[in-house]
């Protein structure tokens, strides 16, 4: 893996800690979960929103082209909308995390330091294997998103 | 290109307002230059660029010569079509803060590749990250330098390669000897100088209709030979499939681009890096609106007779409306409106080929020579970011020399079709899955990268867009006509990383490694920290991520 000297490799290594114990640790599921049940659906939200724009600017351009008012179209008032979506999600995205995600993280990374501590206290050598994997708690899998 | 001029003559008050442009960008360079103290200050200003200063020069970095002429001039010939284009860029944001903006400022250095290689085999992983950076910048930056050619020539007068050349110069006397720190003053101040102007434009167009933008459509429709289909989608992107696959790329794609990627590198933590994309989306989605004010207010005030000085793809309606809003052709009003315009557009080229130019001379230096070529030496700080200086002027003039040998005739469209294409179909997916996806391997993320960029490059080439067929209806294949990739190469990059990473035996490191990028990257534990005295204004020391300990 990297070295850690100079400018090469990437951020550098931090041998103390337990980062298999810290990933499996309850702060981290817990700020895992936090920021999963906003970021998840906000992004079918906001991928759905604008998919569905497109596909009805591809296929249905002659209810695109109606006027709502005058000569404002729906096709410009929907556009409108996405630009209304991007700046609540982002405030609203902006808000969570200072509320809820930097508490919980500071938390996770908190609690990592201190096994990392309390390890090199017992002297017992950090885990290396993957052998305990299966006690993942519930919603501890990696689901990409 | 029509290699429509403009300018008949030499336009002298363009060129001094060029050249007041050019001198505050050199004194901001020379400024840098003195603080230049090694490869944090020149990939990443010391990371102690600000939020809304980063979301400044996000948005400088972002809003394209294409997105301020390209997209007001495909809105001025094909009404509604060209705004989606607008929404596509700006809707990306989302893909970019959700998914990326945090997790890379915590788990990455100063290029892509550092997220990578951080939990896969080194030399592939960044083999596999510099070839996407470097694609995507390369296309982009061609595109970039042909436009600018382009529009200087018609704008100021002075003859195409000399005006490459010109802005090929400048580019690369900031990001060489100003590094980052420059870089990311000059998108600032050509964020500020391209907002300003198109808010005044915009206020003498809704000026011409009282305030009212719904006058100004019916103003454009009456304008338009189109009737009523100019305020329908339809008449630039005529097959449904294809604004789809558009819509793909755009929404995708942004978040694979090096150089804006490259911009949350130079933030604090994780909390500016957010907040600088929300200061984006602010910046950028109300220039969005603007421009549709913009390319509406074109058609409204220029008519069809407009149509032929606004050259191919309408990329002069925005220069011609803001002469007409000065007064007219000949007036002095006129004259200098026109001059303030092409120089905002000048500034605006510098400011975006400037970050392009160091993300790949980043990827060439910081990825390919000190961790592929010379992985087994210790390189020094110095060493690398002479490599990286001596990449830039080689990328640079390599850019330069396509761009001139390409000529006016190059096709730009596709070149920055070409860019999304590669960004969404190949870095995405490797970045998205290293980060989130525990079974992720090397295998995986070099196939999935190759997939994303040959599949994106060969639909492009065999596209109608470049290769009309013999008939001329279709592409090259008589069966494929998309012009956007997008819909085909983004699942194939997907496809190529999971298809590399389930056919191969599962890799023991990168899976424990992924425990520590993964918590890394969520938490900030152990990120890079602001050097002291780091970005544009001098802080205090220790302004360390409160987790980072």
């Amino acid at each position: 893996m990297a070295e850690s000297q100079g400018v090469s490799g990437g951020v550098e290594q931090n041998p103390e800690i337990d980062w298999e114990a810290a990933e499996r640790s309850p702060e981290f599921r817990a700020l895992i979960a936090k920021r999963r049940s906003f970021v998840l659906p906000a992004t079918i939200f906001f991928l759905a929103w604008y998919f569905g724009f497109i596909i009805l600017a591809g296929y249905a351009e002659d209810f695109m082209g109606e006027s709502i008012y005058q000569g404002l179209t729906v096709g410009y008032g929907l556009a409108l909308t996405q630009f209304i979506m991007v700046w609540v999600l982002g405030a609203v995205y902006l808000r969570k995390a200072d509320r809820d995600f930097d508490p919980l993280a500071r938390k996770a990374a908190a609690r990592a330091l201190e096994v990392g501590r309390e390890r090199a206290g017992d002297g017992a050598p950090p885990s290396g294997g993957r052998s305990e994997r299966g006690e993942t708690p519930p919603g501890g899998e990696e689901v990409p998103r | 290109m029509s290699g429509f001029v403009l300018a008949a003559e030499l336009n002298e008050t363009a060129l001094s307002i060029f050249a007041v442009v050019i001198a505050i960008t050199l004194i901001i360079t020379y400024w840098a230059s003195k603080r230049m103290t090694g490869a944090s200050q020149f990939y990443a200003a010391g990371r102690g660029v600000t939020g809304p200063q980063n979301g400044f020069a996000i948005a400088g970095d972002y809003m394209s010569a294409a997105s301020f002429l390209g997209i007001a001039g495909l809105i001025f010939l094909f009404g509604f079509d060209g705004f989606l284009y607008s929404v596509g860029f700006l809707v990306a944001f989302l893909t970019v803060l959700f998914l990326l903006s945090e997790r890379m400022r915590n788990a990455g250095k100063f290029t892509i590749a550092d997220v990578l290689s951080f939990r896969l085999n080194e030399r592939p992983a960044r083999a596999a990250a510099a070839l996407g950076t470097l694609s995507v910048a390369g296309f982009y930056l061609i595109a970039q330098m042909v436009g600018a050619g382009v529009l200087i020539q018609a704008l100021v007068g002075i003859d195409f390669n000399l005006s490459v050349l010109i802005t090929g110069a400048f580019m690369l006397v900031y990001v060489v000897f100003g590094g980052m720190l420059a870089t990311t003053y000059v998108q600032i101040v050509k964020a500020i100088l391209l907002m300003t102007a198109t808010i005044v434009l915009s206020i003498f167009v809704l000026e011409t209709v009282g305030f009212n933008p719904v006058e100004l459509f019916n103003r454009a429709q009456a304008e338009s030979p189109a009737g009523d289909a100019y305020l329908k989608p339809g008449l630039f992107l005529s097959s449904p499939i294809d604004t789809v696959s558009l819509g793909i790329a755009l929404v995708l794609g942004t978040a694979g681009l090096p150089h804006i990627l490259m911009r949350f590198f130079t933030v604090p933590d994780a909390k500016a890096a957010r907040s600088s994309v929300v200061w984006a989306v602010a910046l950028i989605g109300a220039f969005y609106i603007m421009t549709t004010f913009l390319g509406f207010g074109a058609r409204a005030v220029l008519g069809t007779a407009g149509e032929e000085a606004a050259g191919t793809g309408g990329n002069l309606a925005a220069p011609l409306l803001a002469e007409e809003l000065g007064g007219g052709s000949g007036t002095f009003g006129g004259d200098l409106f026109l001059a303030v315009i092409a120089a905002v557009a000048f500034a605006t080229i510098l400011a975006v080929v400037a970050g392009l130019v160091l993300s790949a001379s980043a990827a060439m230096s910081h990825d390919v020579w000190s961790n592929i070529v010379r992985r087994d030496k210790e390189v020094s700080e110095k060493e690398e970011v002479y490599v990286a200086r001596i990449a830039a002027v080689s990328i640079g003039a390599i850019a330069i020399f396509v761009a001139i040998l390409g000529g006016e005739g190059l096709n730009i469209s596709f070149m920055v079709g070409l860019a999304f294409a590669v960004a969404a179909s190949a870095n995405f997916p490797a970045l998205l899955l290293a980060l989130t996806w525990r079974r992720f391997n090397t295998t995986g993320a070099v196939t999935g990268v190759l997939v994303g960029t040959i599949s994106s490059i060969v639909l492009v080439i065999i596209s109608p867009t470049v290769w009309p067929g013999a008939d001329a209806e279709g592409g090259a294949l008589g069966f494929y006509d998309l012009a956007n990739p997008g819909i085909i190469s983004v699942p194939l990059g997907f496809l190529g990383c999971w298809l590399g990473t389930v056919l191969t035996r599962q890799e023991g490191k990168a899976e424990r490694n992924f425990d520590e990028l993964y918590v890394r990257s969520e938490t900030g534990l152990g990120a890079e920290v602001a050097e002291e005295g780091g970005g544009l204004t001098q802080r205090k020391p220790g302004r360390a991520p409160a987790s980072a300990m």
